[in-house]
């Protein structure tokens, strides 16, 4: 084939010889045949980059520039409309000079005085951690109030969320097994059970937010009066019907609304279920048959198959389902926003908002004339981001543990 | 389900042996003799092989009809409710607690028997105001200028960046070019930085590019194509023979003849179901535009103007809510009826991929 294009190419009058891409042949060929090779491999050279340089601006344009800059104004003061009135560029340019300044209150240590502005790189990595937006907390007896950090009770009802995941998990494995039974009809309920994937969730949400609440189908079906799903505070003092103040049973943060989260929970599970059983049946119909027939010749019973024969066939796709679940719940966000509205941090009489909320709640609609502040949500994300790539090399540490 | 496995795998099993008959008292034979009907195997009856597969699938049956049920329902649930007529506090009240049908629906009430479609389509983004929060709506929004943004927020974007994925997926797959494998791992990790972790600092980057409140922040970044649609469509070439390519470049075809010529054409199964996919992606986008867009601009998506419909509805007629989840449901569903079998096979596919 190489012999034909240069061939072809030999027609046309070879340009420019000065491509230093292509390796030099040792058999020493014709100065004139090795400009044309080098010739088709610079046609695929420039075609190739040609062909996905959109994919590539794409990417690094909204992705790795957006993290980079993500990255650089965590330690700014940046914001729109509020503080600062330069843009985004400006910002970045003066970076140094834009480095978040903080009027210290007190001394430590002979370092800035009261009154003297200082620039501290990590204020807003500082400040989620600590006083940025408490939540309201419980009175215990003696009268002493408990708060939470907003970033706490945010991750908790995130990491709560995903409760649903090996709900989910069990589940999907059981109708995939039913699927894909020797039966008529299989395709007909994988297309049925993949239905609420495609819908649209906010459909959804105001769908369930109604049949969740206090008359709907849910409460007519359990025969319970006023099961209030959709609202309301629940401490473990109300669930126990007992009156044992324990500050830390008692506290809001984690009751507040613990049946709004498996409103959440039962809604995610439903969602995603149909998703999760197409992969599974895909992965089911590439177990070995062979190896089953020998197991089950050998006398070996359905259970013991399923287990030892077709789980260790399963384990990919198990494995790639909880890595990408595991990366999807921590990015929960409109389901609870949509169902429950935003919790704001002071007024909140139950918080549901799952941690990505408050990326936008202090980045973008932050409460007072402060104006957006994409720094404070940068610094947010950027921490979502740590924590969401550690979780997956655990994944994978766990992952290559097991092969050994 | 997993039991009569059980059963039927011992029924089998030669680790019976044919013994002197054991006595057994006549009830534990006529309990053996309607477990054999069933599909069980005791020590009185063995049941025919035959008859345990039955009884299996018609417990799989039953175990997979409840399941779909559980996934159909609030689907009928929504369409039955958008007939409900809440103008009035009873109905609003009757709505609540709606299992099968309305008790007050639309058709005995002496309007249309579509009144929450119309209401919807006529005024239902009329007057939207959300108690002092910047979300009133510029009065002459209409819902169909919703519907108008979304299809366009949702086809150029995916038409657009289908092709230019294919294209970078082609050049990936089929085109010999250095460091071809160290761009495209390059490009592949991005996959791993989480969206909400950087939205922030993309909304400063549009407002910046004076992106924000218009189209553009909905559209311009769709067209670059996406990595994962890339990585699908190459996986679906790297399947596709090389020789018609080389055939076609001896003819004379140039690449941009063969990409729009073979390529195309041939990887069309893998192109429509990525871009059948995330039509539905984009269609159902809640989040972007809720971020990006201002409640108060007339460039809002569907979803974000169901959000603004259910704070002016929810407290005093929700059946206009109810029946813009089914407008906004359906489009998605009618497009998933058709190609359901190109969608599944896709995902599948990648599914066994992994």
């Amino acid at each position: 084939m190489e012999e034909n294009v240069t061939a072809v190419a030999e027609e046309s009058a070879a340009v420019d010889g000065s491509v230093a891409i292509a390796p030099a042949e040792e058999a020493l060929p014709p100065v004139q045949q090795r400009r044309h090779i080098n010739r088709a491999k610079l046609q695929d050279n420039i075609w190739g980059w040609i062909f996905c340089i959109p994919l590539i601006v794409g990417t690094v344009w909204f992705v790795y520039a957006a993290l980079i800059m993500a990255i650089l104004i965590s330690f700014t003061g940046f914001s729109i409309g509020g503080m600062s009135t330069q843009t985004l560029m400006e910002c970045l340019g003066n970076l140094g000079e834009n480095i978040y300044k903080t009027t210290p209150i007190e001394f430590i240590d002979g370092r800035p005085v009261v009154g003297a502005t200082y620039s501290d790189p990590f204020y807003w990595y500082k400040t989620i951690f600590t006083t940025f937006g408490t939540m309201p907390g419980a009175v215990d007896a003696a009268g002493n109030v408990y708060k939470m950090n907003a970033m706490g009770a945010h991750m908790f009802n995130t990491v709560f969320y995903m409760i649903g995941i090996p709900i989910g998990m069990v589940l999907s494995m059981f109708f995939a097994v039913c699927m894909s039974r020797d039966i008529k009809g299989g395709s007909v309920f994988r297309v049925l059970y993949y239905i609420p994937c495609v819908a649209s969730s906010i459909s959804i949400v105001y769908t369930f937010k109604i049949l969740f609440n206090e008359a709907g189908v849910m409460n007519s079906l359990f025969g319970s009066e006023g099961l209030n799903w959709m609202g309301g505070e629940l401490t473990w003092n109300s669930v126990m019907g007992t009156n044992v103040k324990n500050a830390f049973m008692d506290t809001q943060f984690w009751c507040q609304g613990l049946l709004q989260k498996c409103v959440i929970i039962i809604m995610s599970v439903w969602k995603g279920l149909g998703g999760t059983i197409i992969l599974y049946v895909a992965g089911l119909s590439g177990v070995n048959a062979a190896t089953k027939e020998a197991a089950q010749i050998d006398g070996a019973s359905g259970w013991k198959i399923f287990w030892k024969v077709t789980m260790p066939d399963l384990y990919p796709v198990i494995f790639y389902n909880i890595v990408t679940s595991v990366i999807g719940g921590m990015q929960i966000y409109a389901e609870p926003v949509l169902l429950f509205g935003e919790s704001t941090a002071l007024d909140a009489i139950s918080n549901t908002s799952g941690y990505v909320s408050l990326v936008w709640k202090y980045g973008i609609f932050p409460q007072g004339n402060s104006g957006k502040m994409p720094s404070a949500g940068a610094a947010y994300g950027m921490f979502l981001a740590v924590i969401i790539f550690v979780l997956t090399l655990f994944q994978f540490w766990l992952d290559s543990r097991k092969k050994d | 389900m997993d039991n009569e496995m059980i059963m039927t795998s011992e029924a089998e099993a030669p680790a019976v042996p044919v013994q002197e008959e054991k006595q057994y008292s006549s009830l534990r034979y006529a309990f053996g003799a309607v477990a054999a009907f069933f599909g069980f195997s005791t020590k009185t009856h063995r049941a025919s092989k035959k008859r345990s597969k039955l009884v299996g699938d018609i417990v799989t049956y039953l175990v997979l009809l409840f399941g779909a049920f559980l996934m159909v329902y609030p689907f009928w649930w929504m369409l039955a409710g958008s007939f409900a007529y809440t103008l009035t506090g009873a109905g609003q009240a009757a709505v609540k607690s709606l299992i099968w049908w309305p008790n007050i629906s639309t058709f005995n009430n002496n309007v249309s028997a579509f009144y929450n479609y119309t209401e919807t389509f006529t005024n239902g983004m009329a007057g939207i105001n959300n108690g002092g929060i910047d979300t009133t709506i510029a009065a002459n929004m209409s819902y169909w200028r919703a519907v108008l943004n979304n299809l366009i927020y949702s086809i150029v974007p995916v038409v657009v960046g289908v092709i230019t994925s294919a294209s970078a997926a082609f050049s990936f797959a089929k085109i010999q070019w250095i460091g071809r494998n160290v761009v495209f791992f390059f490009l592949l990790a991005a996959v791993m930085v989480p969206g909400p972790a950087i939205m922030s600092t993309q909304y400063a980057m549009y407002t910046d590019l004076n992106m924000i409140d218009n189209w553009s922040v909905m559209v311009v970044p769709g067209l670059f194509g996406s990595i994962m649609t890339a990585f699908f469509i190459r996986q679906f070439l790297f399947g596709m023979p090389t020789s018609i390519i080389e055939a076609a470049k001896i003819d004379g075809a140039g690449y941009f003849r063969i990409f729009c010529g073979f390529v195309l054409p041939l990887a069309m199964p893998a192109i429509m179901a990525q871009g059948l996919l995330s039509f539905m992606g984009c269609w159902n986008n809640y989040m972007a535009s809720y971020i990006f867009i201002a409640s108060n601009s007339e460039w809002i998506n569907l979803p974000h103007a169901m959000y603004l419909m259910n704070l002016k509805y929810e407290d005093n007629n929700l059946g206009p809510v109810i029946a813009s989840s089914v407008l906004c449901v359906l489009p998605v569903l009618i497009l998933f009826g058709c190609f359901q079998k190109l969608i599944i096979g896709s995902l599948m596919l990648t599914g066994s991929k992994e």
